[in-house]
């Protein structure tokens, strides 16, 4: 295995082991601010921290903790920031659902469905007016998909031909209720394509695949000067059963923010997926490495962590 | 030369001072050019000139990610109730934007709709609530001094603010008055200075002020005038004092806004000023208020003469 494909493994492992650290804080209650964890969206994440070039951008949502941890590539700031202090990753001005890192390449997180989008234009169209050549990533899911500005945010950016990638990360939930609960599908791929836009999907949860597909999207955004929609089918884990008397077999909760109450603290000698499926991408990392070597980089990565924090 | 016309070589003359940004909004670069505010921005304009689909949410949002990216720019607005679509950028994403200061301009310059015909959207003559809904810095103009002089400082000045003027003065001629006093930031200029009377004016309703001043004056008496630019509340002490000196005062407001700014300033001459005489003419909430019926008030000129003179 080549040796960024061992690092794209490190780093994914490592992504999962910094948002359970900050699991474990959040179960002894220490945020005041709602902090969206995205364990089992470690790929994706990875995998645009991967191929990002200098000039590139990448304006995120609500759920921005996977990508913020991918690109500053260390824990503590982010974890002064949901404490609100002020050596946190922006002073503790912006808390979680807001923070952006400019210096890493983050200009703008939003709290707003839908609202990314449309500053994301106008960062992509502010590199044509510079004359630079660069890709604007933009990540939106599949509840903020449904607000009026995907639409108007894909019409722009395909009418002044703007080197933009618009990630769609669909976990098939919004709060508490399903795409099927709330709303008639939305078939992505003909939506785009009513815009002349290109349509990419990935759903393999692999992050070696993803970086390879992504550094490939991302040169054909800025040489054809044109957005490309990739459609990213996840779960976001965390997930639990409540049960009671009124659901004595135990009611599925969908992790959205907070606690994720059943996923475990992390040790050393425990290869930390949540799943035991293609659902979670340090599972899918098998595919490429022997349980032993995971298991190594696991401890590696923890090892590392717990001294950045100590 | 028609106000349009006066407001639009403002326009251009900053643009064009300017040099590089990015001008963009529904046909302003077509067609009518916005009824002729923005005709030629383009001839004049080195960067990015853009005629957009009609996505206003989208475009409010554009504007600030060409601020991020360190981009000046301007969205010219044919009606401030488009703006209404883009409120959440005005609040949710300014709100994280104003925290770091950026170097480059955002400006929204939307024609406030007060000639009343237009029917639902004429009745949103409501300036002040977009500047209030997030602490928005925004200033109204409504003559040849005062346009000029706000344009051209804010036009392309690094933040973001929203620069409006009325419908129903673009078509008029060139109100041209002479100035006695402007604040340092433009937020209020004084026309005149009397003793019988301060008559302040906020909105559009300059207009109103000029009339009853020279109606004051063919009556013998003399007043102050003023007129507020600035929808966010700011410091009055010039004004206040002007008050103080002649303890009469008129306010002449025409928004249509339940969140009038001159009802702070109100409070203000309250607290600090010993009035003998007030009188505040204001729009008055009507059963035909939202239907299309011209927007101007009915001021009876003499009667209010005579009050001032009476007391």
């Amino acid at each position: 295995m080549e040796q960024a494909n061992i690092n794209l493994a490190k780093k994914t492992i490592w992504l999962r082991l910094a948002q359970s650290l900050v699991n474990d804080r959040s179960k002894n209650g220490e945020f005041k601010v709602p902090v969206h964890l995205a364990m089992g969206h470690e790929a994706i994440a990875i995998a645009i921290d991967a191929v990002m070039q200098k000039d590139d951008a990448l304006l995120v949502t609500h759920r921005n903790a996977h990508y913020n941890l991918a690109r500053q590539g260390s824990l503590k700031e982010e974890m002064d920031e949901y404490y609100l202090r002020e050596d946190g990753l922006a002073q503790g001005r912006l808390g979680s659902m807001n923070l952006n890192n400019p210096e890493k390449g983050i200009p703008y997180a939003s709290s707003i469905l839908g609202n990314d989008m449309p500053v994301a234009c106008g960062y992509a169209l502010g590199n044509k007016a510079k004359g630079i050549e660069a890709a604007t990533f933009v990540t939106t899911g599949d509840g903020a998909m449904e607000e009026g500005a995907f639409y108007e945010s894909l019409l722009f950016m395909k009418t002044y031909d703007l080197a933009a990638v618009l990630i769609v990360e669909n976990n098939d939930w919004s709060l508490a209720t399903r795409i099927e609960e709330r709303r008639a599908q939305i078939n992505v791929e003909r939506l785009v394509s009513g815009l002349d836009i290109e349509y990419v999907c990935l759903d393999s949860n692999d992050v070696v695949d993803y970086a390879q597909k992504l550094e490939a999207i991302r040169a054909r955004a800025i040489e054809n000067n044109a957005p490309i929609v990739v459609e990213v089918k996840l779960t976001t884990l965390g997930y639990w059963y409540m049960t009671n008397d009124q659901h004595p077999d135990g009611k599925f909760i969908n992790y959205h923010c907070g606690t994720a109450p059943d996923v475990q603290a992390c040790t050393q000698s425990v290869y930390p997926t949540i799943d035991e499926t293609n659902a979670d991408p340090l599972f899918v990392l098998n595919q490429h490495f022997s349980k032993e070597q995971l298991i190594a980089f696991s401890d590696e990565m923890l090892s590392n962590l717990k001294a950045e924090l100590a | 030369m028609k106000y349009v016309q006066y407001v639009n070589s403002l326009i251009k003359g900053a643009v064009k001072d300017n040099g590089n940004a990015v001008l963009f909004g529904q046909n302003i670069d077509a067609g009518s050019c916005l009824s002729g505010l923005t005709r030629g921005v383009s001839d004049v304009n080195e960067g990015m000139t853009l005629n957009t689909p009609n996505v206003e949410n989208t475009l409010v949002g554009v504007g600030f990610g060409l601020m991020l990216n360190g981009v000046p720019s301007v969205f010219f607005m044919k009606q401030l109730d488009f703006l209404l679509l883009g409120i959440d950028h005005m609040v949710n994403t300014y709100n994280v934007i104003r925290q770091t200061q950026p170097d480059a301009s955002f400006t929204i310059f939307p024609v406030t709709v007060d000639s009343g015909y237009e029917g639902p959207q004429a009745a949103l003559n409501n300036f002040d609530d977009f500047c209030s809904i997030a602490g928005v810095e925004g200033f109204s103009f409504t003559n040849k001094a005062d346009s000029d002089k706000i344009i051209n400082e804010y036009m392309f000045k690094p933040g973001f603010r929203i620069l409006s003027t009325g419908q129903r003065l673009l078509k008029l001629d060139t109100l041209n008055l002479d100035v006695v006093y402007e604040d340092p930031e433009f937020k209020y200029f004084q026309y005149a200075k009397g003793e019988a009377v301060s008559i302040v004016c906020f909105n559009h309703a300059l207009a109103y002020g000029v009339e009853l001043k020279d109606s004051l004056t063919e009556n013998g008496a003399s007043a102050s005038l003023f007129s507020i630019n600035s929808h966010l509340h700011s410091n009055y002490d010039h004004i206040l004092e002007d008050i103080s000196r002649t303890r009469k005062l008129v306010i002449i407001d025409d928004s249509k806004s339940r969140n009038r700014l001159s009802d702070r300033f109100l409070a203000d001459a309250l607290s600090v000023c010993d009035l003998e005489m007030k009188k505040i003419i204001v729009p008055e909430l009507r059963a035909d208020s939202f239907y299309p019926r011209e927007d101007s008030l009915d001021i009876d000129y003499r009667e209010v003469v005579e009050e001032i003179v009476s007391k």
